[in-house]
């Protein structure tokens, strides 16, 4: 039956690639329709449509035998939109920097911090496991959200989606569990909450902290943007410190 | 013509990005840099938030879709992953939960462990 499948599949697929991009959007959109409808704080991190969309093309990719080199120069027109859409990442950063200038300092020095400490910490697990170096540039810009995350890998010389696809289940395990550390390590206080969501779980963590509360999700969006803006200052700076002192 | 404008101003400040970095020759990304040099220009006001919105708004919306393709690449390093699977849960735990840990218990030092409105 599968092998029937996968011949079928290569029989059709070469006339049916152009169909890439509008499959990537109605799956992106139908997914987050699904997401916007479920209530459940646990079931909404796992049916996170980014998360579930890359999921599933993996497995028809994988499981039909159909290349992703076809597959990713089909969809090339998505990958290109992405640059200016990080630039227009500017105008959120914005917004936020006018609601929050009086503890701006507070704020863009610790989520400094977390940024450094998340590339510090992914460096020295990528010499205690000895991985190639590749590996280690792709673990260097995990504390950020998604887009800035492909392109500071990318300039690292690590594998982008891998550190995507990283990223994304980082922000998955903070939307569970981020709660629940708060409450082992008795912190309560809503802007130490939201700023280290936004800081360590991006958008994914940022979306949690807004069903929390209201105001735990101003500072986790707060946050994520600063370290959008952050990371790829600092990385990009901080890596070749620590392969140059560390190696 | 608003969407002109608007979009006028993100792709004329990644084409400022892409020549600067071109220019000197360095390898900070250059959407990034754009991003910056949009950000100083709405805070100096050259830039009004109402003209920059018709266009990044929905394009801020439907993003994820943009980065769906590359986050599919992970399947041509399923060997690696295979060969580096506990590396990589140590990072999927690790690098979250001490970043967790030390920019809460900062901004609680600072601020109280508990809510203070």
């Amino acid at each position: 039956m599968t092998e029937q499948l996968k011949s079928l599949t290569a029989q059709l697929t070469p006339d049916l690639w152009w169909l890439s991009v509008p499959v990537i959007i109605a799956l992106f959109l139908l997914l987050r329709l699904l997401n916007q409808r479920v209530k459940h704080v646990i079931l909404k991190s796992l049916t996170n449509p980014v998360f579930l969309s890359i999921a599933i093309i993996a497995l028809l990719l994988v499981n039909l035998n159909l290349p992703y080199t076809k597959f990713a120069s089909h969809s090339q027109l998505l990958s290109w939109l992405l640059e200016p859409a990080i630039v227009a990442l500017a105008l959120p950063l914005y917004q936020q920097f006018v609601h929050v200038r009086k503890n701006l300092l507070l704020i863009v020095t610790t989520c400094s911090l977390g940024i450094i400490n998340a590339t510090v910490v992914a460096f020295l697990l990528s010499m205690i496991f000895a991985v190639p170096t590749q590996l280690s540039a792709s673990v260097a810009a995990l504390s950020v959200t998604t887009p800035i995350t492909l392109i500071v890998t990318e300039s690292l010389g690590g594998i982008d989606s891998l550190a995507a696809a990283l990223v994304i289940f980082i922000g998955l395990l903070g939307a569970l569990f981020g709660f629940i550390l708060f409450k082992l390590i008795k912190i309560y206080n809503h802007e130490a909450q939201g700023v280290a969501m936004g800081t360590a779980c991006h958008a994914i963590g940022t979306a949690a902290a807004l069903v929390e509360h209201p105001k735990i999700g101003a500072f986790s969006s707060v946050a994520m943007a600063l370290s959008a803006l952050l990371t790829a200052v600092i990385v990009p700076f901080l890596y070749p410190i620590l392969v140059n002192t560390l190696l | 013509m608003k969407y002109v404008l608007s979009s006028a101003i993100i792709l004329l400040c990644l084409a400022a990005a892409k020549f600067i970095m071109h220019s000197i020759g360095g390898s900070f990304p250059a959407p990034l840099l754009a991003m910056v040099i949009l950000l100083l220009l709405l805070l100096t006001g050259i830039v009004k938030e109402h003209q920059l919105k018709p266009c990044a708004s929905p394009i801020l919306n439907i993003m994820p879709i943009f980065f769906i393709p590359a986050g599919v690449g992970f399947i041509e390093h399923l060997g690696l992953i295979k060969s580096h699977w506990p590396f990589l849960v140590a990072i999927i735990l690790l690098v979250p939960i001490s970043t967790l840990l030390l920019v809460s218990s900062v901004i609680a030092y600072f601020k109280g462990r508990v809510n203070n409105d």
